[in-house]
Formats: C-alpha cells, sequence, structure tokens
C-alpha cells in the first residue's frame, strides 16, 4: 500500500470527549480517484471523523493523513484542495444563498461562475432568498452547490442529502457520477443505501467509534449470508447439520434458509442430489447487511 | 383558545432565565433615583432651587419630562426617571411578545405546539396574558418601591399603573408587528423605531405646548401626573390603544397564513459583491447592522449629555450636592461633568466590543464557524475577523458619542473646536474598552464555554468599579484591576500616554495568548 494514491489514511485513530469516547481506534483508508461509503448507525462517529479530517478536531491518539498532509498543521493549505458539505446546514440568517455559495467559493480560492450557475439550475435554487427563508433542503442544496461548483480534487460529504426530495437526490447522484468521472475523490457520508449503492466504488461501515467491514459491495457480501428458497424432489433433511446454515424453515419438500455465502459451495452440492425442482438464491441487500452490524448487541 | 393556560404555564418556565433580571433592572434604577432624588431636594427649599434651574432648561426637560411634575418630591422622582425606565418597560414587552410568537414562529417551534390541542389564536393570546401578568409585576414592584421609599401610596399606586400602562402598550404594540413581519428582527425594529418616535414626540411636547406629548404612550404616563395632582382618567388612553392594538392584532393574524407575515421580506443578491470574499468582509457584515444601531445609540445619548453640558455649572452651584458625585468635586464641573459622561459611553463601548466579538463564540456554537474554518480560513484570519469588528467597532462606536457630545456642547457654548476635542477625549478611553474585548479573547481561547459569562463580568465589574467606587470605599487592589481606573480622567487630567501604552500593550499580549489558545482547542464543542 503506497501512501501517495491514498486520499484519505487513517489508522488507529481515538477521540473522546470528556469521557464519551467518539472514535476508538477507527481505520479508513481511501484511494484517490474513487467515491468511498462512510457508513454507521447516529453516533457512531461519523461526523466526528470528518472534523478531524477538517483539522476541526485534533485527535488524541492515531495516525491521520489527507492528500499527503497532516490535517491539523496543513490545515489552511489542505482545504484549497477539498470541498466540504455538512450535513447540518446552518446559514447567516441574514445573507442570501447566492452570496453564501460566492462566499465560501472565494474563501477557498476561488469558484466557477459557469459551474455555479448551472447547479442552481439543476437544483432549482433561487440564490436570492435570504438563508432565514430556506426550507431545511434548500439549505442543504446551497451547501451542495458551494461543493460541487469547486474543483476540489477532494469532497467531503456528510449525509448532503437529508433533506433531499427524490428529484434532487437524483441529480445529486449524477454530480456525483461527474465528479468521479473526473478523477476526483469522495468521502461520501450517508444513511441512503441506495445513493451508495449506486454511487460508492469502497465503502466502510462503522460502529461505536470503530470500523467493522471495509471493501467493496461484493466483498462485504461475501462475508454475510444469502438466502436460498429451494423446493426439491426428495425431502430435504439433514440440512440444518450442515456448517453456515441459519435460520431454517423446513416443510419437507420445500426450505428457507440463510447460508454464510463462504460456505454455499458445501450446501449447494448437498442439494443437487436430493433433485432440485426450483432454486431461488438472493443475495443479501445492503440493507440487510447494514442491520447486522447496526443492531448487533455490543460484544 | 385551547390550550392557552398550559402555553403560559410553559411560557413562564422558559422565562425564568430572562425576565425576572428585567424587572431587577426597571426596580433597582426606580430605588436609586427615588433614595438619591429625597436625600438631595428633600427639602422645600432645595426643590424650589430645581424647579428654578430646570423650569427653563429645554435640555433637561426634553430628556425628562414635564416641568408641573417638579411640584412635589415624588414627581421629582417621576420627572428624572418615568422616561428612561420606559424605555427599559417598553423593550422588556418588545422582546418579551416578540420571542413567545413571531420568533417562535420563525424557528418552527411553534409548528410543534400548534400541532397539539391548541387553539389557532392560543399562542398569541398566552404571550399577551405573558405580558399582562408581566406588566401587573412591573406595577405592583414600582408602587412598591415608590411606596416603601417614603412616597405618598397614592401617587406610588398610580406610578406604578402608569408604567405598567406603558408596558401593555408596547407589548400589544409588538402583538400587532408580530403578525405584520415575517422575521422578529424586522418586528423589533419597526416598535423600537416607534419607541423613539414617542420619546421625541413627548420631548418637543414637553418642550413646547405639551400638544405632541399626547401623540406618545410615555407622555401619557407622565401625564398622568402622579404625586402632583394625580391624574387617574388619564389612564384610559393607553388601555384603549391596547385594547385597539389587540383587535388589530387578532383581525391580522386571521388573515394570515402560519408562519408567514403581511410583508413579504425583500429579496437578497444572487452573487456577492466583489468585496464579500474573505472573514473580515464577513465578519464586518454580520454585524455592521447592529453596529450602526449601537453607533446611532451613542451618539444620541452624546447629543443629550453635551446638551446640558454648558448648564452643569448653574445646576452644581443651586445643588452643592451633587458635586460629590463628580470626579474632582465643585471645581472644574464641567470638564468633571465630561469626563463622568465619557466614561461611562466607554462602559457602553466595552459593553458593544464584547457583544461584537462574542459573534465569535456564537458562530462557532451554532455550526456556521465549521463551513468557513473548512475553507482556506486559517483560524488566525477568523479570530482576527471578528476581533477587527469589534476593535474598530468600539472605537466608532466611543467616537459617534464624542461627536455627539461635542456637536451639542459646542454648540451651546458657541465653540465649533469642542467637536475635535470631545472627539480626541472620547479616544483616551478606548485603550481600556480594547482591554476588555482582548480579555474575552482569551477566555475564547482558552476557556471557550464560560467565555460569554466571564465577559459580561468583566464589564460588570469594570462599571461598578467605575460608578460606585468612591461610595463603597473598596480596597485600592480591587480599583486598581479594572483599566478604566488607570485611564485618565480627560479632560478633566491631563493626557498621560504611559498608562494608556500599558493598557495597548497588555491588550496584545492578551489577544495573542487568547490566539495561542485558540490554535490548540477543538472548534464547535
Amino acid at each position: 500500500m503506497t501512501t501517495s494514491t491514498e486520499a484519505i489514511s487513517i489508522a488507529g485513530l481515538s477521540k473522546s470527549f470528556g469521557r464519551t469516547k467518539a472514535l476508538d481506534g477507527l481505520d479508513l483508508s481511501v484511494a484517490a480517484g474513487e467515491v468511498h461509503g462512510f457508513l454507521g448507525p447516529n453516533g457512531s462517529g461519523k461526523t466526528t471523523t470528518i472534523r478531524v479530517l477538517l483539522g476541526l478536531l485534533r485527535p488524541d491518539s492515531g495516525r491521520v493523513r489527507l492528500l499527503g498532509g497532516d490535517p491539523w498543521s496543513d490545515a489552511v493549505a489542505l482545504h484549497r484542495r477539498l470541498a466540504y458539505v455538512p450535513g447540518d446546514v446552518t446559514l447567516w440568517p441574514g445573507i442570501s444563498g447566492g452570496e453564501v455559495i460566492d462566499l465560501i467559493g472565494r474563501m477557498r480560492g476561488g469558484l466557477d461562475r459557469r459551474r455555479r450557475d448551472e447547479l442552481l439550475e439543476r437544483f432549482d435554487l433561487d440564490p436570492r432568498k435570504k438563508a432565514r427563508t430556506y426550507s431545511k433542503g434548500n439549505r442543504q442544496k446551497v451547501a451542495l452547490i458551494a461543493g460541487l461548483a469547486s474543483d476540489a480534487e477532494l469532497l467531503l460529504l456528510d449525509e448532503p442529502t437529508s433533506g433531499l426530495d427524490p428529484l434532487m437526490e437524483s441529480v445529486f447522484q449524477q454530480c456525483i457520477q461527474e465528479v468521479k468521472e473526473q478523477g476526483r475523490t469522495v468521502l461520501l457520508s450517508s444513511h441512503i443505501l441506495a445513493e451508495v449503492e449506486a454511487l460508492c466504488d469502497r465503502m466502510s461501515i462503522i460502529r461505536m467509534g470503530r470500523t467493522v467491514e471495509s471493501g467493496t459491495l461484493t466483498e462485504l457480501r461475501h462475508l454475510t449470508r444469502t438466502s436460498i428458497a429451494v423446493e426439491t424432489a426428495r425431502p430435504l433433511d439433514g440440512l440444518e447439520e450442515l456448517p453456515g446454515v441459519h435460520d431454517m424453515v423446513l416443510e419437507d419438500h420445500h426450505a428457507r434458509f440463510d447460508v454464510d455465502t463462504a460456505q454455499l459451495d458445501t450446501v449447494v452440492r448437498r442439494l443437487a442430489p436430493l433433485g432440485v425442482r426450483s432454486l431461488t438464491s438472493t443475495p443479501p441487500t445492503l440493507e440487510e447487511m447494514f442491520l447486522r452490524h447496526y443492531g448487533e448487541v455490543q460484544p | 383558545m385551547t390550550g392557552v393556560p398550559g402555553l403560559l404555564r410553559f411560557m413562564l418556565r422558559r422565562e425564568r432565565a430572562a425576565l425576572p433580571w428585567w424587572l431587577l433592572g426597571a426596580t433597582v434604577l426606580v430605588l436609586v433615583q427615588s433614595t438619591q432624588s429625597q436625600e438631595l431636594y428633600g427639602t422645600p427649599e432645595a426643590l424650589e432651587r430645581l424647579r428654578r434651574t430646570i423650569g427653563s432648561n429645554t435640555a433637561v426637560i426634553a430628556m425628562s419630562g414635564p416641568t408641573r411634575l417638579l411640584d412635589s418630591i415624588g414627581g421629582e422622582v417621576v420627572f428624572e426617571i418615568f422616561a428612561f425606565v420606559s424605555v427599559v418597560v417598553a423593550l422588556m414587552n418588545m422582546f418579551l411578545i416578540g420571542r413567545h410568537t413571531r420568533a417562535e414562529e420563525e424557528t418552527g417551534r411553534a409548528e410543534l405546539l400548534r400541532s397539539a390541542r391548541v387553539g389557532r389564536q392560543a399562542p398569541l393570546a398566552a404571550a399577551l396574558a405573558l405580558a399582562g401578568l408581566t406588566n401587573l409585576a412591573v406595577g405592583a414592584l414600582l408602587t412598591a418601591v415608590m411606596a416603601g421609599t417614603g412616597l405618598p401610596v397614592g401617587g406610588s399606586v398610580l406610578f406604578g399603573a402608569a408604567m405598567a400602562a406603558v408596558g401593555v402598550v408596547f407589548a400589544t404594540l409588538t402583538a400587532a408587528a408580530a403578525q405584520v413581519f415575517e422575521n422578529a428582527r424586522a418586528a423589533y425594529g419597526a416598535v423600537a423605531l416607534v419607541l423613539g418616535a414617542a420619546f421625541v414626540l413627548r420631548a418637543a411636547g414637553d418642550v413646547g405646548s405639551g400638544a405632541l406629548s399626547w401623540a406618545s404612550p410615555i407622555g401619557w404616563g407622565q401625564r398622568t401626573f402622579p404625586f402632583a395632582g394625580d391624574r387617574w382618567w388619564v389612564l384610559l388612553v393607553p388601555f384603549a390603544a391596547a385594547a385597539l392594538l389587540v383587535a388589530v392584532a387578532v383581525a391580522l393574524s386571521r388573515r394570515r397564513d402560519f408562519g408567514a407575515g403581511l410583508v413579504r421580506p425583500r429579496p437578497g443578491r444572487a452573487h456577492a459583491t466583489r468585496s464579500l470574499s474573505n472573514p473580515y468582509a464577513l465578519a464586518w457584515r454580520l454585524q455592521r447592522g447592529s453596529l450602526a444601531g449601537w453607533a446611532a445609540g451613542l451618539a444620541l445619548l452624546g447629543v443629550a449629555y453635551g446638551s446640558i453640558g454648558d448648564s452643569i455649572q448653574q445646576y452644581v452651584e443651586d445643588n452643592p450636592e451633587i458635586a460629590e458625585f463628580l470626579p474632582g468635586g465643585a471645581a472644574d464641573v464641567v470638564d468633571a461633568y465630561l469626563a463622568l459622561t465619557v466614561g461611562m459611553a466607554a462602559l457602553l463601548a466595552a459593553a458593544y466590543g464584547v457583544a461584537g466579538m462574542l459573534r465569535l463564540r456564537g458562530e462557532e456554537t451554532s455550526g456556521r464557524a465549521e463551513p468557513v474554518l473548512a475553507t482556506a480560513t486559517g483560524r488566525l484570519s477568523w479570530l482576527a475577523g471578528h476581533l477587527s469588528v469589534a476593535l474598530a467597532g468600539s472605537a466608532l462606536v466611543l467616537l459617534a458619542f464624542g461627536l455627539g457630545e461635542g456637536v451639542t456642547y459646542g454648540l451651546t457654548v458657541s465653540d465649533a473646536g469642542q467637536v475635535p476635542r470631545l472627539a480626541g477625549v472620547s479616544l483616551a478611553y478606548l485603550p481600556a474598552v480594547w482591554l476588555v474585548v482582548a480579555v474575552v479573547v482569551l477566555a475564547l481561547g482558552w476557556l471557550p464555554r464560560p467565555a460569554a459569562v466571564l465577559g459580561w463580568v468583566a464589564v460588570g465589574y469594570c462599571s461598578v468599579i467605575t460608578l460606585f467606587a468612591d461610595s463603597f470605599d473598596l480596597p485600592g487592589w480591587v480599583r486598581r484591576a479594572s483599566p478604566f481606573a488607570h485611564t485618565p480622567q480627560v479632560p478633566l487630567a491631563d493626557l498621560t500616554p504611559a498608562p494608556l501604552i500599558t493598557i495597548v500593550v497588555l491588550a496584545a499580549l492578551a489577544v495573542a495568548a487568547g490566539y495561542a489558545g485558540l490554535r490548540r482547542r477543538d472548534v464547535g464543542y
């Protein structure tokens, strides 16, 4: 693993606020040019991680590298190369959306005027309204346009689509596709699984300040279970004793069960001699993987 | 009307922190005035001398009230304090109604309540009931203070009732304004404008024929003449006006949608101006409105103080007891008076500077600092943006006072040179103001959470030292901890640069230390 192709590299990051341990040895690695999904239940430390990456919080321990620099000591230089979209956008009540977009863009080091106007059009935002009159969704659009109008090489997006309607959600997805085609890097923290599935090359799932899974969707699926529904000519029995088989519902010729994806081969070999009449195999959805990780009781 | 009792209880619960302070402030003002006035003018001869000095002084009348009040010592107290406490009570009512009606709708909190079993008019009715209770408390407290300091009971009750009536008028006026404007700030602006007009109209009326005073809610209150004729029927005027304003507020609220006003807010710019491109411009943009308000307020205060500067000599000769309050005693009375007033303006400028500097913390806790610091804006320029506004702003506020005082004082003594003189005098107090701001920066760097409390404690401490150190006989070191105690009392004393330079150096050190802390700490917590 070479650090030069890594946009973000975090190893063993810990951060506490008083007695609350927000991050507890978190690892995260995002390659340059990839769209990386950053998933985890509420309060698992996603926002804290992003704030550390922005140099707003000082890590207690661990190694954090961002675009080849130190996010705390090189903050200003690094910020010229990244754009950030918060999930809970608060704006200055008396300043219009258009002014906020220009201000944020200029403070980062300039923004593309043509691109800004195009994004205003695509997101259907009236830039002349004062921020106090925007709805949550419109405040979110202001922050998104300010971020997307930049040509930053890294986008840090913290639940950027909360409050957007489905139409705007699809505009957002198009925009991220374009960013991806330009070879830029995106860290996308999100709860919208369809969004992550559609956009992300790889993803990391964190829980209680620690990374629990990391990889491509296919790799993550491999670690989880596949649902099987099968009907056979001869009665099905003895299946539940096979390693990796769970939640068996058996009705002599019909069976529904989950199997660890690693053990799929063994199970299929066992089924074949029974005369398979029908077989459906459903790979785990991201939802199921999520629920499994999110819902797990504390070890 | 469903849900009014529940809402009212909830509002009272939320008011526990703010409202008692307003009530306390108004009560203390009246208490201090009543005891001081009775001490100074308690004898018929002293009161007679006062009538002679003040009866022909238009500036004092414009700032206070109709001279008929000077008929008795109780009336003298009303003369001096009524207009001033009216402003306090009016502002208290304005913010009280505003934060429970329009501000609630603006933040969306009212939506949550309205979705429950709460009638359409219930929040408005509950807020007005709250204001009613508050003004009842104002009336009761002020009556108790006046009667308790030995003034006749009848006049004391009328004084309390008249002050409560002023409060009720401004509460109902705010209730109507809250229906018209979509955001609370605009409603406050409109009510404050009416309050300003009410003060000016009664000033013009009291100086002139008295007719204009009848156009002013403050004038209505004063023209009940407590302790000087006790005209109870005049109270009908404010209460009739309040009934009318309630009817208007209810009618307007029936015609509008939730969250909407009758006046559409003006749209802003689609593009930022070229200059809005750095943290300095942002801080200036965020604070220019309040800075303009403070500067205008202090300029007016300067105009008012300056206008009576020349008559202070005569006034002190007639009332030798006053000299005790002036630094330097009866000699150089006018310069002592000017030094005292500029010193008080400097405390207000420090209050502005603290409020302006604390915006930085507000930006941080509201989450608005985060997108700014995620750009190529470093913590130094983020801090410097707000600091520059607090430093330059407090200078501007102080200068506005000095110019205002210089203009009216210069006019009364026919000397245009007073304008630059008093402008310069006011700036001599600037280093001390800056040191208070610098203390806030230090707190923001190392103790961000209690920074607001620390900042206001610093202002309060300096105020107590400046205004009361002599009366309380405080130990020397307690006094010397205030930078204002080291500031030469110009124009009474000579300007000596050494202490000022020391104060500026200390301020610079505090800012540097504050920045060192800000660099090291987490932002947003």
